[in-house]
C-alpha cells in the first residue's frame, strides 16, 4: 500500500536539479576539452575529470539516497576506478546493498541511474547484494578484473570495507590472473599480436592503454613474481607512455564527440596538430607522431610481455644449463656466461639468438640490455667479419618456429638495424594506402612470420605451399630477400629498384656466392611480379604465362618467388591472403612450374653468338669464343639461367677433348652438400650407370640435372649428401669414384650387379617404413619434341638407377633429367623419346607398368 | 534503376572499371568470389598427379544504374570482359526498387 511518504520519495528529480547536474557536467567537459584541444589531456586531466564525475555521482546519490533504508555503497570500477576517465569513457559503477534488493532498492537504483542516463553518460552498472559476493564465483572474469580497480564513491564506508574484505577472501590471485592473461591474449590476437598498426586502437591494441593497466594489475596481483626484476626506470617509462597515449585519446574523444579510440590516418593529422608534434609539413608531423607512438607502444609491449612471463613461469622452472662455453639458458632465456667478453664480441649477440631458436626459448632481458648498451660501438662489419660469422648469420635466418619472435626481439633491441642498417631506413615507416595495416618494418617481419607459419600450415590450402618450402635449397635466402624487399619504401617511387640498390652493401658484407647473390637480387627486384600475374593479369594468356616463365627462369626461382609472394601478401593485413588469392597464386605456380619443367628441353641454344655477349666478354684466357659457342650449341636455353658464369666456363673445360667412353668429372663441396659435374658422350644406359655408381658409394642424390645435346654431348650435375661419410673418411675416395665412373661409362663394369649386394643390405634396413604409392605420369602435350615422364616416389637408395634402367631397357633415349626432392619424396622429371619420337599411349602404358614393378620391387 | 551483377575474370576488373568510368558510372562494388559455370572447372596436373579445380576464382562486380543506362553498361561490361574463351563469365540484370544515400538519407532517383 502506497503511503504519503512513499509518494514524496517517488517524486521525480526536479528540473533545477537536472539543470544543475547538466551544468556541472558541461563545465567539467569544457575544462577537459580546453586541455585536450591543446594536446594536454594527459594524466592530470583525466584524473581531474574523474574527480568532477565523483562529485556529480555523489550529488545524484545524495538526491536518491532516501529511496532506500538499506545500507548501500556506490563504487567506481575499471578505468573510472583508476581515476583514468577520458571525456567519453564509460562510467562503470558497482552498487552494493547490505541486504535483499526489493522495490525500494530498485527505486534507489533508478533514481541514481536515470539522471546520469539523461546526461547521456554511457553507464556500465553492476547491482549486487553483499551476500552475492561469493568468493569462489569466477564465472564473470571481466567483472573480477573490474573489481581490481574498486574505488569508494558514496554511501556506507563501512560497507565498502566489507565488500573489499569479501573480495580479498578469494582463494588466491590465480582466480583473476588466468582470466586476465586469457583476455590479454584474445585481445592481442585481434590485432595480429603486433603494436605496429598503421591505424592503431589507442586503448585496445597491443601497447595501448589497456595493456598499461594490465601490467599494473599483474604486478599488483603477484608482487612476489616481480621481485628484483622490474627495472628502476620501468614504471617511469610506463607512466610516460600512458601520458602520451592519454593525450592522444583525449584528443580523439574531443574530435569524435564520442568514445573514439581508433587513430585513423585522417585523425592522425588532427592529433599531430593538437599535440604540437614537430614538422613543417603535415606528413612530417604525422610521421613524428606515429614514430613516438610506436616507441611508446613498444615500451608498453615489452613491459606487458615481461609481466606475463613473470606471473606465468615455466612449470617446473628449468634448471640453468650451459650451452657451449658462451651461453647458458634459464627460465628467463639465453644469457651470456661472461658478460664482459660478450660486450666486446658482437658476433656472440647474433649467436645468442641462434641458440635461442635452437632451444625454443627467448633471449633474456639481461642479454638484450647488454646488447642495447653496447650496440652503438659496432659497425655492420663487426657482425660478419669472418666466414664462420657469416655462416652463423645465415643459419639464424633459416625459417623455423620462433624466427619471427627472435627477429622482433632483435628489431626492438636495435640489433637488427645494427646488422642491417639499410633496414633502419624503414624503421616504423608509415606508408599510407588502402591495403597495408602495419608499418613497413613490421610488415616485413610479419611476412617472415608467414613463412614460418608454413611449417604448421593452418589449412590444406596452405599446405600446398609448405611442400614448396621444404624443397628450396637455401630458404634463408628467402628470409634475407624478405628483409630487404621493402627497404626502398623509405622513399616514394619504385621501391623495388631502390631496395635492390640498398641490398648491395648487405650482399657485399655477407659475401654470398654469385648465384645466391643473383637469387636474392632477383627476389627483391621482382617481388611484385607474381602477384601482378596472378591477381591482375590473365595468367591463362599464353603470352603472359610465357613471359612470366622467362622472367623466373628456373624452378628454384619460381618456388622462392611464389613463397615470397604468399608471405608478402599475407603480411599486408589479416584479411588480405584469402583462399581466393591462394588459389590464383597456386594456379600460376603450377602452370609456370609445368612450363619450366615439361618444356625445358624444347628451346635450344644455337651457334649464334648474339645474346652471349656477357659470356664471351667474361671468358677466361684459356677459352676461345668458338670453343664456348660450340659447347653451348644444342644445350637447353635455360642452361644459361641455371648456371652462373664460373660454372659455364668450368663445363667448357670439362667438355674439352672428350672422346667416346671417357668421362671428365669435377667434384666439390658446398657446406654439407657435394656437387659432381661430369661431361661425357651419350650412349645407352649412361644415366642409369652414372646414378647407380653414386648410389653404390652411398651417396644420397637430392637434386640434379642431366642434359644431352643433339650432338650427343652429355652434361650431368648431381648434388648429394655423403651420409655414410665415404668421402670424408677416405683420402682416395674422390679418385675411386672417378675411376668407377670411368669404368661405368666405358661399360667395363656391371653397375646393376655391383649395386645389388649393397641394395639388399640397405633395403633390409628401410623395409619397414611406411611407403606411399609412387606416381608415374606421362605428358605428351607440354613439350614439342619429348614425352615428359614425371615420377614422384618415396626416396630410396638406387631409385634413380632403377628408374632410368627401366627406361633404357624399354629402348627409350633420355634427353633431359631434372631431379629434386621434397623431404623424403623424390621428384624426377625425364624427357624421353623412342626412335627419336614421342611415345604413343600404348608404349607409355608398357613403360609405366615396368616402372611400377621396378619401384615396388625396390620397396 | 537496375542492379547489374557481373561475374568476370579477375584480370578484367581494371578494363571494366575504365569502360564504366567512360559511361560516368563511378560507383561499383567488387567482391572476390569462387564458382563455376558450364565448364564446371577443369583438371590440372602437378607433379604427375591430377587435381580438379572445381571452383574457379572470379570477381563479382555490382553496379546500380538508371534504367536508360543499363543497356550501355551491359554492353561495356561484356565487351571489356570478353576473351572469347570458356570462362569469360556472366552478366545479370535485376530491377532495383529504391536506393538511399546513407549519409544524407536522400533517396536515389
Amino acid at each position: 500500500m502506497a503511503t504519503t511518504t512513499d509518494t514524496v520519495r517517488l517524486r521525480p528529480m526536479t528540473k533545477e536539479f537536472r539543470d544543475n547536474a547538466a551544468a556541472t557536467l558541461a563545465a567539467a567537459r569544457d575544462e577537459y576539452a580546453a586541455d585536450a584541444r591543446k594536446g594536454r589531456g594527459g594524466r592530470a586531466t583525466v584524473q581531474r575529470y574523474a574527480d568532477r564525475m565523483d562529485g556529480l555521482v555523489g550529488t545524484v546519490v545524495d538526491a536518491a539516497r532516501d529511496r532506500t533504508a538499506t545500507p548501500f555503497v556506490v563504487c567506481a570500477l575499471g578505468g573510472y576506478g583508476r581515476r583514468t576517465l577520458c571525456l567519453h569513457s564509460d562510467i562503470d559503477l558497482l552498487i552494493v546493498f547490505d541486504g535483499a534488493i526489493a522495490q525500494p532498492e530498485e527505486r534507489f537504483v533508478n533514481a541514481l541511474l536515470q539522471p546520469l542516463w539523461d546526461l547521456k553518460l554511457e553507464l556500465g552498472q553492476h547491482v549486487r547484494e553483499l551476500a552475492e559476493f561469493d568468493a569462489s564465483d569466477t564465472s564473470n572474469p571481466e567483472l573480477l578484473l573490474c573489481l581490481l580497480d574498486l574505488r569508494f564513491l558514496a554511501g556506507d564506508a563501512s560497507l565498502f570495507e566489507r565488500v573489499v574484505a569479501r573480495i580479498a577472501e578469494r582463494p588466491g590471485p590465480s582466480v583473476v590472473l588466468e582470466p586476465l592473461l586469457t583476455l590479454i591474449e584474445q585481445r592481442h590476437q585481434q590485432f595480429n599480436n603486433t603494436h605496429y598498426q598503421l591505424e592503431p586502437d589507442i586503448k585496445q591494441a597491443p601497447g595501448g592503454l589497456r595493456d598499461i593497466a594490465a601490467v599494473r594489475h599483474l604486478r599488483a596481483l603477484a608482487p612476489h613474481a616481480f621481485d628484483g626484476t622490474i627495472e628502476a626506470d620501468s614504471d617511469e617509462r610506463l607512466a610516460e607512455a600512458e601520458e602520451f597515449l592519454l593525450r592522444i585519446r583525449s584528443t580523439l574523444h574531443l574530435l569524435g564527440g564520442r568514445d573514439v579510440n581508433h587513430l585513423t590516418h585522417e585523425l592522425q593529422e588532427k592529433v599531430a596538430d593538437a599535440l604540437g608534434t614537430a614538422g613543417t609539413h603535415s606528413h612530417q608531423r604525422v610521421e613524428s607522431l606515429m614514430s613516438e607512438y610506436f616507441r611508446r607502444a613498444r615500451t608498453v609491449t615489452r613491459a606487458m610481455a615481461s609481466a606475463a612471463r613473470a606471473v606465468r613461469p615455466a612449470d617446473p622452472p628449468p634448471a640453468t644449463r650451459r650451452v657451449g662455453r658462451q651461453f647458458e639458458i634459464n627460465g628467463d632465456g639465453v644469457r651470456f656466461t661472461n658478460a664482459e667478453r660478450a660486450a666486446n664480441q658482437p658476433s656472440l649477440w647474433v649467436d645468442a639468438f641462434r641458440v635461442a631458436l635452437d632451444h625454443g626459448c627467448r633471449v633474456s632481458e639481461r642479454a638484450l640490455s647488454l646488447i642495447e648498451q653496447n650496440l652503438q660501438r659496432c659497425t655492420p662489419d663487426d657482425f660478419v667479419s669472418t666466414e664462420g660469422e657469416r655462416q652463423q648469420l645465415r643459419k639464424l635466418l633459416v625459417p623455423r618456429r620462433g624466427l619471427y619472435d627472435r627477429l622482433s626481439e632483435m628489431h626492438d633491441s636495435g640489433l637488427l638495424n645494427g646488422i642491417f642498417p639499410e633496414f633502419a631506413k624503414v624503421h616504423c615507416r608509415v606508408v599510407r594506402d588502402f591495403y597495408h595495416k602495419y608499418t613497413v618494418d613490421e610488415h616485413t617481419l610479419l611476412a617472415i612470420r608467414g613463412l614460418e607459419s608454413l611449417l604448421d600450415p593452418p589449412n590444406p590450402g596452405r599446405r600446398r605451399f609448405t611442400s614448396i618450402l621444404q624443397e628450396v635449397r637455401a630458404p634463408e635466402l628467402l628470409t634475407l630477400a624478405l628483409l630487404f624487399h621493402d627497404v626502398g619504401k623509405w622513399r616514394e617511387a619504385d621501391h623495388a629498384q631502390e631496395s635492390v640498390r640498398l641490398a648491395q652493401s648487405m650482399l657485399d658484407r655477407l659475401e654470398l656466392p654469385d648465384d645466391e647473390r643473383a637469387t636474392v637480387e632477383f627476389l627483391i627486384r621482382e617481388h611484385l611480379q607474381m602477384s601482378q600475374v596472378a591477381f591482375r593479369r590473365d595468367s591463362e594468356d599464353p603470352q603472359v604465362a610465357a613471359r612470366f616463365a622467362e622472367l623466373v627462369g628456373t624452378e628454384e626461382h619460381l618456388k622462392l618467388l611464389c613463397l615470397m609472394t604468399l608471405a608478402d601478401v599475407g603480411a599486408v593485413s589479416p584479411d588480405t591472403l584469402t583462399p581466393w588469392k591462394e588459389d590464383l597464386l597456386w594456379r600460376v605456380y603450377v602452370d609456370t612450374y609445368n612450363r619450366l619443367t615439361l618444356g625445358y628441353a624444347d628451346q635450344l641454344l644455337d651457334k649464334d653468338p648474339a645474346g652471349l655477349a656477357v659470356l664471351i666478354a667474361g671468358r677466361p684466357g684459356d677459352i676461345t669464343e668458338p670453343e664456348l659457342v660450340t659447347f653451348l650449341a644444342g644445350l637447353p636455353r635455360r642452361y644459361l639461367s641455371t648456371f652462373g658464369l664460373s660454372a659455364v666456363y668450368r663445363h667448357v673445360r670439362l667438355a674439352r677433348d672428350i672422346h667416346p667412353d671417357e668421362v671428365h668429372t669435377f667434384l666439390e663441396k658446398h657446406d654439407d652438400v657435394w656437387e659432381l659435374t661430369l661431361v661425357t658422350l651419350d650412349k645407352p644406359f649412361l644415366f642409369a650407370n652414372i646414378s647407380g655408381v653414386l648410389s653404390y658409394f652411398g651417396m644420397d642424390i637430392h637434386r640434379g640435372q642431366a642434359m644431352t645435346t643433339p650432338n650427343g654431348l652429355v652434361l650431368d650435375v648431381f648434388e648429394f649428401t655423403d651420409d655414410e661419410g665415404f668421402l670424408e673418411r677416405n683420402a682416395a675416395a674422390t679418385t675411386e669414384i672417378s675411376r668407377m665412373l670411368e669404368q661405368a661409362v666405358a661399360g667395363a663394369v656391371d653397375v646393376t650387379a655391383l649395386l645389388a649386394g649393397r641394395m639388399r643390405g640397405v633395403l633390409h634396413r628401410v623395409r619397414h617404413h611406411h611407403r606411399r604409392p609412387p606416381v608415374v605420369h606421362f605428358d605428351n602435350e607440354h613439350s614439342r619434341k619429348y614425352t615428359v615422364l614425371e615420377i614422384v616416389a618415396d626416396d630410396a637408395p638406387g631409385l634413380l638407377h632403377r628408374i632410368s634402367r627401366v627406361i633404357s631397357s624399354q629402348g627409350c633415349d633420355v634427353h633431359l633429367v631434372l631431379i629434386s626432392t621434397e623431404g623424403k619424396r623424390a621428384i624426377d622429371v625425364l624427357h624421353i623419346t623412342r626412335h627419336g619420337a614421342k611415345l604413343p599411349e600404348a608404349d607409355q602404358a608398357a613403360v609405366a607398368e615396368e616402372l611400377q614393378q621396378a619401384l615396388e620391387a625396390g620397396e | 534503376m537496375k542492379l547489374i551483377k557481373s561475374i568476370v575474370r579477375p584480370n578484367k576488373v581494371d578494363d571494366i572499371r575504365e569502360a564504366l568510368e567512360k559511361l560516368n558510372v563511378a560507383g561499383m562494388t567488387v567482391t572476390d568470389v569462387r564458382g563455376h559455370g558450364r565448364q564446371k572447372g577443369h583438371t590440372a596436373v602437378y607433379r604427375g598427379k591430377e587435381y580438379s579445380v572445381s571452383l574457379i576464382p572470379k570477381v563479382e562486380i555490382d553496379v546500380v544504374v538508371p534504367n536508360d543506362l543499363a543497356e550501355a553498361v551491359v554492353t561495356a561490361i561484356v565487351e571489356s570482359a570478353r576473351t572469347g574463351e570458356i570462362g569469360d563469365g556472366r552478366v545479370f540484370v535485376f530491377p532495383a526498387e529504391q536506393g538511399y544515400n546513407i549519409r544524407t538519407g536522400e533517396r536515389d532517383i
